[in-house]
């Protein structure tokens, strides 16, 4: 296929791209982020760009005046290229991405926390194969006969013909922008088109026509979206294949560390804005790197499916969450249809598909949905559990009968968030930490074998549990020993886990008894969330067959270390599964199926949420819990402590 | 017809604390004084055994209080000028049985006296008197960690009751019980919680559940008596029905919280008055050793513990 070389100025960036593509996708393609409110529909006319030089096909609108034509103003999205061009991208056509100074740029991107990072997930297979592969977003490649005077159906319906060959589809859509283009391209290109083909509902839209043979490249992302930590995941939708998996803090937590203060923040002015460009932005750096990383053109990612809490998705969808806050705590709405990634500020192929796991209610979000489908506690027979050890501490219990969830609002920091070496599950963090009982020397080892830099969930887990053995700190978290590793810091004693002369910083990793105390609340939390959910049912601990823990642990998490700091409830170690990120999974799973997303429906409405501030005995059940493992020793009656 | 009670069974009971180690035992004191041990609520002899009656102690300061009502330094006369002569007051008039000896004089706002003076001084008195101690500190910690550590070992194994241990600051005094063969007074602000933490705690430096006693931190009549009813009655059906690290038995400063009320300094006797119904109130929520002020109010406690044990 004949290509050009589009320049973008001011950027002076170019690129390489076939020829009768849009200004729009190659802008896209260039990492350049055009304003596009429609996705690319001609409508919204806020891609204004002025061709400086060069040939240009372009499809009449209403929104280009005369005027602009004499200007060389084109629409990105109407506009196809024809020859090299040079085109001026104007200030105003770009994305509030952009429009940003380059200090605010680097402040939002690069602030607390800047890169996206590898992360390492317990096992990226939870759930496979348990659904038809039928992914959100098909490609499928038609050679569509030619008419003639006996076979003369029109453009559209000679591809729809060809469509309903395939497979049954019951109502198919098609945008007028591909409609208007049709006639065009499939003459052009001798009747051989692929057309991408995206589900809404229960209907099956015809999301792009493009020339030629493109099936091989369709990818999708699937992402958990949290208060404290976003992951991605870049997915090769004919494949199944998990190319990349990456996390990064989310933007957000410079605006408050938890949904409340979050919400609170949205009333300001612009506030709302702000945590949503946050959020796509976190999402749009993830992205790029993603796709930079595994050579995908953004272009050919068609499709999106996202699990968050009820707050992080209106926040991305730039809803205003201010009634989950106030009673009756309502949100604006739990199950939404199947958006454009464009609306919601996210840069994949501007006309890509977004869809968000439904949540059960105001407090329990899409991202216990995905926990509920990927771990698959709806089939059990028995009543099972699932905790996610994550800032808002999501409990699921039941079976194939009944499920009911809770949450508990834990803190990020087992999410290495508010403690001062914490770290996610990346690249350099310690996961497992031994310390000997006669010196305190700490044995540990880090995630991929890099020098140290810093301590993430399973580190933090395995460091309370050696410490309480090893007596440095006793049951309430106090440390009670002395020697060279110990020293008084602005935040109470501290604990040197490892000095600066073996560290990717050249700063110590510590613990101290601040970071100690944030920990604690952060288990007690959990627990006494799903000691009460447990009871609330008439049930105990002993009743429940197996108990899946999620989180963002990375590859370890010790259960046994676990039970000993009263984070899990004291039961048979081979009745825990650790299954990782469970929102991640069940986001990936509903990319890939159409079965997995009609499930995810049902199980939305059918979980019941059970709101814990209402039980009286929430609060006394949280304060015996603030304490290793827990003030009433007889609940946990195998642990025993040698220091 | 006769009515029949519903009798609640027990199945286990509060620990029994010794305090004051006679000659046989390695000390000197001329007696010792048993709290705890019972199998019932309080006062519910039907529904188990409870060996020992409710215990008073005479709070005896150190140094000279400043700060006491004048009708609680009339009743002790000039004696309560020089501290020993005030404790043989207690012991020859009044017939104290067991001594709370506050180390007042450390305290850096009241003297700031040093761990060794304070240590001779209660070695002498150990001395002087053979009645069983109960010895707390000046209520600093910072202090209380210089001087306690000395005065325990000056009163090695004479089986004081020392204190006052607190969540943030158990470890020296819970060591050095453990070291000179003490007892020791376990304060939480009134939390069943932070008791049950602070015991758990202080059980893992080495000193068993039955060297503990818990302080629940009281309040006197219409200062909050009723939330320390409440919580000590709470911990009580906790210990009975199985919890060991709340089965220990209780003491209640009842004398200090009393006498900082208002209406006990208003007139003559209503400060005897308030410290009687307090001490009366927390002896039907449990309490096992009360330490108090006036000796009037002391005389009609234990009068009254004669009346509700007669049987």
């Amino acid at each position: 296929m004949q290509k050009f070389q589009v320049t973008f100025l001011p950027d002076n960036l170019t690129v390489s791209v076939d020829k009768d593509k849009t200004i729009l996708s190659a802008a896209i393609s260039a990492g350049i982020y055009i304003n596009s409110t429609c996705g690319g529909d001609g409508i919204c006319g806020k891609c204004r760009v002025v061709v400086n030089k060069g040939e240009v096909t372009s499809q009449p609108n209403g929104i280009i005046t005369a005027l602009d034509k004499k200007a060389n103003i084109y629409l990105a999205c109407l506009t196809s290229i024809q020859s090299d061009l040079e085109v001026i991208i104007p200030e105003s056509s770009r994305l509030n991405f952009d429009k940003l100074t380059p200090g605010e740029l680097e402040e939002r991107l690069s602030g607390l926390y800047s890169k996206a990072e590898d992360i390492w997930t317990q096992d990226e297979k939870i759930g496979e194969k348990v659904f038809k592969h039928s992914p959100f977003v098909t490609k499928i490649y038609l050679d569509l006969p030619k008419p003639t005077l006996e076979d003369n159906l029109s453009d559209l319906e000679r591809l729809y013909r060809a469509l309903r060959r395939f497979e049954a589809f019951p109502v198919i859509q098609t945008g007028l922008f591909n409609i208007r283009q049709l006639g065009q391209l499939l003459r052009d290109y001798e009747w051989k088109v692929t057309v991408t083909l995206g589900k809404r509902n229960n209907t099956v839209e015809i999301v792009l026509i493009e020339p030629k043979d493109t099936t091989g490249n369709n990818f999708g992302l699937s992402f958990d979206i949290g208060t404290t930590t976003i992951s991605g995941q870049l997915i090769n939708l004919n494949s199944n294949k998990i190319l990349g998996t990456k996390a990064a803090y989310n933007q957000q937590a410079a605006f408050g560390g938890d949904v409340i203060t979050r919400i609170v923040h949205a009333a300001k002015p612009d506030g709302l804005k702000h945590l949503h460009n946050a959020v796509s932005d976190t999402m749009n750096q993830i992205i790029r790197e993603l796709v930079l990383e595994h050579n995908v053109d953004l272009n050919d990612v068609n499709c999106m499916v996202c699990s968050g809490n009820t707050t992080m998705i209106h926040l991305l969808l730039n809803m205003d969450p201010a009634h989950i806050r106030r009673e009756p705590y309502v949100a604006t709405a739990n199950f939404l249809p199947v958006l454009r990634a464009a609306e919601a500020d996210i840069n994949i192929n501007s006309r890509g598909l977004l869809y968000c796991v439904p949540g059960v209610s105001s407090y329990v979000g899409g991202d216990t949905t995905s926990g509920v489908l990927s771990s698959g506690i709806y089939q059990k027979d028995q009543p099972c559990i699932l905790i996610d050890i994550g800032t808002n501490g999501e409990i699921v219990l039941g079976n194939k009968e009944f499920l009911v969830a809770c949450a508990a609002s834990a803190g990020p920091a087992f999410e290495g968030s508010g403690v001062t070496s914490g770290m996610r599950a990346s690249s350099g963090a310690i996961q497992k930490i031994s310390i000997n009982k006669g010196d305190f020397n700490v044995k540990y080892s880090t995630i991929g074998d890099k020098k140290p830099c810093g301590i993430c969930g399973s580190g933090y887990i395995d460091l309370l549990s050696e410490m309480l053995d090893a007596g440095i700190i006793d049951k309430s978290g106090k440390i009670k020993a002395e020697c060279s590793r110990i020293r008084q810091s602005d935040s109470g004693l501290e604990f040197v886990i490892c000095f600066g002369n073996k560290t990717e910083s050249g700063r110590d990793i510590v613990i101290n008894e601040a970071d100690i105390e944030n920990l604690k609340r952060s288990k007690g939390a959990i627990y006494s969330a799903a000691s009460i959910l447990v009871k609330h049912l008439g049930l105990d601990f002993t009743c429940i067959h197996k108990f899946y823990i999620a989180g963002g642990f990375g590859t370890y998490l010790d259960i046994d270390k676990a039970i000993k700091i009263g984070l899990l409830p004291d039961m048979e170690r081979s009745k825990f599964v650790f299954i990782g990120n469970s929102s991640l999974a069940g986001s990936r799973q509903v990319l890939l199926s159409a079965q997995a997303m009609s499930l995810a429906d049902k199980l939305a409405s059918k979980i019941t949420y059970f709101e814990l501030s209402v039980d009286p005995a929430y609060m006394e059940e949280y304060s015996q819990a603030l304490f290793f493992p827990h003030t009433d020793l007889a609940k946990f009656p195998t642990v025993k402590f040698n220091g | 017809m006769e009515t029949q009670l519903a009798l609640e069974k027990w199945p286990h009971e509060i620990s029994t604390v010794i305090i004051g180690a006679k000659n046989e035992h390695g000390g000197s004191r001329s007696h010792s004084i048993e709290i705890g041990g019972q199998k019932s609520l309080p006062l519910l002899f039907k529904e188990g055994v409870i060996p020992n009656k409710p215990k008073i102690a005479f709070e005896v300061w150190d140094i000279a209080p400043v700060d006491w009502d004048s009708e609680l330094v009339s009743a002790y006369g000039k004696s309560i000028k020089d501290p020993f002569a005030w404790v043989d007051k207690c012991v020859n008039d009044f017939k104290a049985e067991l001594l709370c000896l506050k180390m007042q004089g450390a305290h850096p706002d009241s003297g700031d006296k040093g761990a060794e003076e304070s240590a001779k001084f209660v070695s002498e008195l150990l001395s002087r008197t053979g009645v069983p101690l109960i010895i707390i500190g000046c209520e600093n910690d910072v202090k209380d960690n210089l001087i306690m550590p000395l005065i325990s070992e000056a009163a090695k194994k004479e089986r004081c009751l020392i204190g006052c241990a607190v969540q943030d600051n158990y470890k020296t005094l819970a060591a050095s019980a453990l070291a000179d063969g003490h007892t020791i007074i376990a304060q939480s602000p009134i939390d069943i919680n932070i008791a049950k933490q602070l015991n758990i705690l202080i059980s893992d430096i080495g000193l068993a559940f039955e060297r503990i006693v818990m302080d629940p931190t009281i309040g006197s009549l219409g200062y909050g008596l009723e939330y320390a009813y409440s919580i000590m009655e709470r911990a009580r059906l906790a210990a009975l029905s199985g919890d060991k690290s709340l089965a220990s038995p209780f003491i209640c400063f009842v004398g200090q919280e009393a006498w900082k009320a208002k209406e006990a300094k208003a007139s003559a006797n209503q400060g005897i008055i308030w410290e009687v119904i307090t001490a009366s109130s927390l002896i039907q929520s449990g309490a096992d050793l009360l330490v108090m002020r006036h000796p009037k109010a002391i005389e009609k406690v234990n009068n009254f513990i004669e009346m509700l044990y007669k049987g």
